[in-house]
């Protein structure tokens, strides 16, 4: 188990990401190690296709990941992908919120509260926008 | 019942810890700690011991030392608080957290056998400089702790616009000078907070745009004596633009500049709300703080 050493704090990763180019999904699709449940979704070995529904396009957690960066002044070499945690990256709900923000100005959305207190990975934040850019349209 | 200022500094290396006794309805207790007074990787190991599997991993998938210093803080302070307000001997370690249907944190009490809950509330806060802890019985709390300096990245007005309620806008956007603009907008923003986490029904439970929050000339049976040398007298008192059913009457306020470098607001239905304020170092000191300047009434019930 991780301790806290005299000159730095060792870090368990726990979370498993896939490869936004690679791998079976047209997005990405985080697999956190604490379970989350997927519903239908299994996973085989064999090739397939399936398409996550609701899955944002890289682009759009590109963009997500720069409002994240530019809000928690994080260094520019930080790395920010699809399954990190807001509130791992140090945001607290005013940062939060302001991000939110900042993501209504930048696709021209509006997200309601309920949706907003859904919002826990930049991934999951990406998938609403594209949600709903989508009713926009 | 106000508790004593334990003078005697100690370190245990068991997790017996020196207990304190419950706030009665009318008292509301907050306990902070300030990270730069932790520097012991000792300490910090024994407070890790507090947690379990599942605190562990989240505090160490925080980004970076201070993050993850942080959250330990936060953890271990809420551990060894409530467990020393327990009569019988409860390790911090025992002890089972749940969340309510909106996804507050509470004591799961069936855990600890022999334990007949007093009620106790509790509810957190914590910024980069400073971690918080109040706790109430009988009534729910919930506390906001923001930096006296924070600076938002968006115009205080296009954000208020946006989240906050149009009473609150128009009183914002009266104040001419921008830095007491801001600080006036911290104080509001912690204050807002504050009532949503006492609430208990998350931020989407109790838009903020639903509520106003302001400070009215104190009336004469709520005022009571502060310790504080200048408690400004003006109550803090919560309006709902919705549902008039929502007894916002209840709910009290107090709002505080903490430690020189925080705002920190308060709300429980606690009734009056006698603050006692502690800086702690978990398993080494408690410094009882009402009363001196790290504890400054800004306005509401003290």
């Amino acid at each position: 188990m991780a301790t806290f050493t005299a000159s730095s704090l060792s870090f368990t990763s726990l979370s498993i990401s896939l490869d936004q180019n690679k791998g079976l999904a047209r997005g990405s699709v985080s697999l956190p190690a604490k379970a989350k449940s997927f519903g239908a979704l299994t996973l085989r070995s064999a090739p397939m296709r399936f398409r996550v529904s609701c899955a944002a396009k890289p682009e759009t957690v590109e963009k997500v990941c720069e409002i994240v960066k530019k809000q928690l002044a994080l260094p520019a070499t930080t790395e920010v992908s699809g399954d990190s945690k807001f509130a791992a990256l140090g945001a607290d709900s005013l940062d939060t919120v302001e991000i939110v923000m900042g993501l209504e100005e930048e696709f021209g959305i509006s997200v309601e509260e309920e949706s907003a207190q859904t919002i826990a990975t930049v991934q999951d934040a990406a998938d609403l926008i594209e949600k709903l850019c989508e009713k926009k349209e | 019942m106000r508790m004593q200022c334990l003078d005697t500094k100690f370190f245990t290396s068991s997790t017996s810890l020196a207990p304190i006794q419950l706030p009665s309805r009318m008292e509301t207790h907050l306990w902070y700690v300030i990270p730069n007074e932790v520097k012991s990787e000792q300490l910090l190991n024994k407070y890790l011991e507090f947690l379990p599997k599942s605190e562990k991993e989240r505090v160490f998938s925080m980004r970076g030392d201070e993050l993850q210093k942080g959250a330990l803080l936060a953890r271990a302070l809420v551990r060894t608080t409530i467990a020393r307000y327990q009569t019988n001997q409860v390790s911090p370690r025992s002890l089972k957290f749940r969340k309510n249907i909106h996804g507050k944190p509470e004591v799961d009490w069936q855990q600890i056998e022999d334990w007949h809950p007093q009620q106790l509330h509790f509810n957190i806060s914590h910024t980069e400089s400073l971690v918080a802890c109040g706790v109430t019985t009988h009534n729910p709390i919930g506390i906001d702790i923001e930096e006296k300096e924070r600076k938002i990245k968006h115009s205080i007005s296009s954000f208020a616009k946006r989240y906050f309620s149009q009473q609150e806008v128009q009183l914002l956007s009266s104040i001419s000078d921008p830095e007491i603009q801001r600080q006036e907008f911290i104080k509001l923003w912690t204050l807002k907070e504050a009532y949503v986490k006492a609430l208990g029904r998350g931020f989407s439970g109790s838009p903020f745009k639903t509520f106003t929050i302001r400070s009215v000339a104190a009336s004469k049976e709520g005022i009571h004596l502060s310790e504080s040398s200048s408690s400004e007298n003006s109550d803090i008192v919560v309006e709902s633009l919705e549902d008039s059913a929502n007894h916002t009457g209840d709910w009290r306020f107090a709002l505080l500049e903490l430690a020189g470098s925080h705002y920190a607001a308060i709300c429980s239905k606690n009734h009056p709300m006698k603050m006692s304020v502690w800086r702690t170092i978990p398993l080494v000191e408690d410094e009882y703080v009402s009363g001196t300047d790290s504890v400054i009434a800004v306005g509401g019930l003290m």
